[in-house]
């Protein structure tokens, strides 16, 4: 069953990317002509194997690193045309990050991080920040833990932190790199869960590279990268019972 | 508590070396000013202790200590004035000190009138101390020099230009650089450094009203064959002297100059790594949009606690330090403004240290975690 994408206008949309790094002998194409589109409301699963880009191709998307050539749309704004001030403004504005390790500040207790984003983001006077702040904790299960420091929490904890951290702001986006490669599953299912809540319940457009096949179920769609090109994205709703089957690499492009 | 404040006590290890270099450098600062304060008030002590309002010389004076005898008809000149309400003859010259045991030393006697109203005599010489020097090679010295005199206490005996010379009293706090000060009689004083009877080494004046001073002294320096200061002037004069013409005051402002380097470049370092160390902290905050500027302030924040702590720590280590110095003999003035100053410039150093951290931060690029 092909893809149908629903009856809203994408929010984030990439338009024949292409990022190559190196000269010469050493160039190297990490993105070929890659064209995709994501909504508001889903979540959505980048995969691939080692190598195939997909980090290069969140970096394209979120705005941390310019295409070689390719135009990337967010909420209609080109991304790339913007200047770097522009652009740092609208990743504060919009855009929340999870990364594979944590990240957390050592010194800080899991309030601290999150009232960081607030108080150093929006400016936030440090007892509004502290409120919203011991809010999301609980959200997260962590209200208890809110005195802690990354040392004293589990990795599902600090990862939960990092998410925390990421959606305090009530971003459009939210961009997670291998969230749960660091994790045990049981720990990993509660941090796609809640980026599944974050989508499904507050509309945000969540992208999640990883290689963990366990994610799929929990995903709206699947996108496969391979060396650099990206196949047809898949809605898991058409999945049959049993899985997935593999239908071939091919390029798609998206007008 | 902020977060800089609690990123400093929970990593206090790695901050460590910054805390201490900023105190090693406000300690070297306030105990080398202290010294330099110290050998200011020690080298001025017979201008800076006495009554004089106007001292007058010979031509070309440096220093208190360092003089050449005038005629005592210069004592006319100067009550003449008539700003002036008395004027007397004082002396102050180098002499051989022979120990009791064998060996010398070399002094300063200050021979100077014994009455109540004198004005060349110490302050700390008391109504007792001045009767008993009016004995012929009687004297008072500071009671620290015994060690340097050879001598165990009152009624101990010297020798002074082959002259024999009994101690009848001791001083507190008149120690000396160059050699311990021998007070006595301007009667003793000649004897011993060996003056004729027409013949002084200053003249010193006290006005009706002190503030008249500089115009006398103005008028006295048109006047040949001698120069004159007010006591204000010649004390600075003579500390001035003892820390620029015997570089005193070179060496140790730039024994303090090398510290405040030594203190700016291991601070330096020590948030430079603490900075590094945070690097994919502070990509993922820059990831998210945080601008440069906070993360920015935030080391700075940093580097200006780190001054504090280390300008706190300081403070009692600068007393106890002086306290050590002093039982050596050393005399070290810590002023509160000294203080202030020497707290104030490191702490400067320290944020300045901050700034050089900057460049660590410069270094953040969020696409470095996605790598």
């Amino acid at each position: 069953m092909l893809y149908e994408p629903p009856r809203t206008s994408p929010t984030l949309q990439g338009k024949h990317l292409t990022r190559t790094f190196g000269q010469g002998e050493t160039l190297t194409t990490a993105l070929n002509d890659v064209s995709l589109e994501m909504y508001p409301g889903q979540i959505n699963l980048l995969m691939g194997p080692s190598g195939s880009g997909k980090s290069t191709l969140l970096a394209v998307l979120s705005g941390l690193l310019r295409p070689t050539s390719g135009e990337v749309f967010a909420l209609g704004e080109d991304l790339w045309q913007m200047t770097d001030r522009q652009r740092e403004q609208f990743r504060l504005r919009y855009c929340g990050f999870i990364f594979q390790g944590y990240n957390l500040f050592p010194a800080l207790s899991a309030r601290q991080q999150l009232e960081m984003m607030l108080c150093w983001g929006e400016g936030m006077n440090r007892r509004e920040a502290r409120r919203k702040a011991e809010e999301m904790l609980a959200l997260l299960g962590l209200a208890k833990k809110a005195s802690l420091r990354p040392a004293e929490m589990s990795g599902g904890e600090k990862q939960r932190v990092a998410i925390g951290r990421a959606l305090i702001k009530d971003p459009m986006f939210c961009f997670a790199d291998e969230p749960t490669s660091a994790l045990d599953w049981a720990h990993g299912e509660q941090v796609v869960e809640l980026l599944r809540a974050a989508a499904h319940e507050r509309g945000a457009t969540i992208l999640i590279v990883g290689h963990d096949a366990r994610i799929i179920p929990y995903v709206d769609r699947v996108f496969d990268l391979e060396d650099g090109c990206l196949r047809e994205p898949e809605d898991i709703t058409a999945y049959p019972p049993g899985g997935r089957q593999s239908h071939g690499p091919y390029l798609r492009s998206v007008q | 508590m902020s977060y800089s404040l609690a990123t400093l006590w929970y990593e206090r290890s790695r901050y460590l070396p910054g805390v201490l270099a900023v105190s090693f450098s406000a300690v070297l600062i306030a105990l080398q000013c202290g010294l330099l304060l110290g050998l200011f008030s020690i080298t001025s002590i017979p201008v800076d202790h006495t009554r004089a309002d106007i001292w007058v010389g010979a031509p070309g004076l440096l220093s208190v200590d360092v003089n050449r005898p005038i005629p005592d008809t210069y004592l006319a000149r100067v009550a003449s004035q008539p700003e002036v309400e008395r004027a007397e003859v004082y002396i102050q010259s180098f002499a051989q000190w022979v120990k009791p045991s064998g060996g010398a030393e070399l002094c300063i006697v200050i021979g100077s009138r014994l009455e109540d109203d004198a004005l060349g005599a110490i302050l700390e010489l008391t109504p007792e101390f001045r009767n008993l020097l009016t004995e012929p090679g009687a004297i008072v010295v500071d009671e620290s020099e015994l060690a340097r005199l050879g001598i165990s206490g009152i009624g101990s005996t010297g020798e002074i230009s082959g002259h024999r010379v009994r101690v009848v009293g001791f001083l507190k706090g008149l120690k000396s650089i160059a050699g311990p000060y021998i007070f006595c009689s301007l009667q003793t004083g000649r004897m011993l450094t060996r003056l004729s009877s027409t013949q002084a080494s200053y003249v010193l004046a006290h006005c009706y009203n002190p503030a008249d001073a500089p115009n006398v002294v103005e008028r006295l320096k048109n006047m040949p064959e001698m120069s004159a200061f007010t006591a204000n002037e010649f004390s600075f004069r003579s500390r001035m002297h003892w820390l620029l013409k015997t570089k005193a005051g070179i060496a140790l402002g730039y024994a303090a100059l090398l510290g405040l380097l030594v203190g700016a470049i291991v601070t330096s370092q020590t948030l430079y790594a603490a900075t590094a160390a945070s690097m994919r902290e502070y990509a993922v905050l820059q990831a998210m949009g945080i601008p440069r500027w906070r993360m920015a302030m935030a080391v700075l924040s940093q580097s200006f606690w780190v001054g504090i702590l280390g300008v706190a720590l300081a403070f009692p280590t600068v007393y106890a330090l002086a306290g050590v110095a002093d039982t050596m003999g050393a005399r070290v003035i810590l002023k509160w403004w000294l203080l202030a100053g020497a707290g104030g410039v490191t702490l400067i150093m320290a944020m300045l240290a901050g700034l050089t951290a900057l460049r660590s931060l410069r270094l953040v690029e969020p696409a470095i975690l996605l790598r």
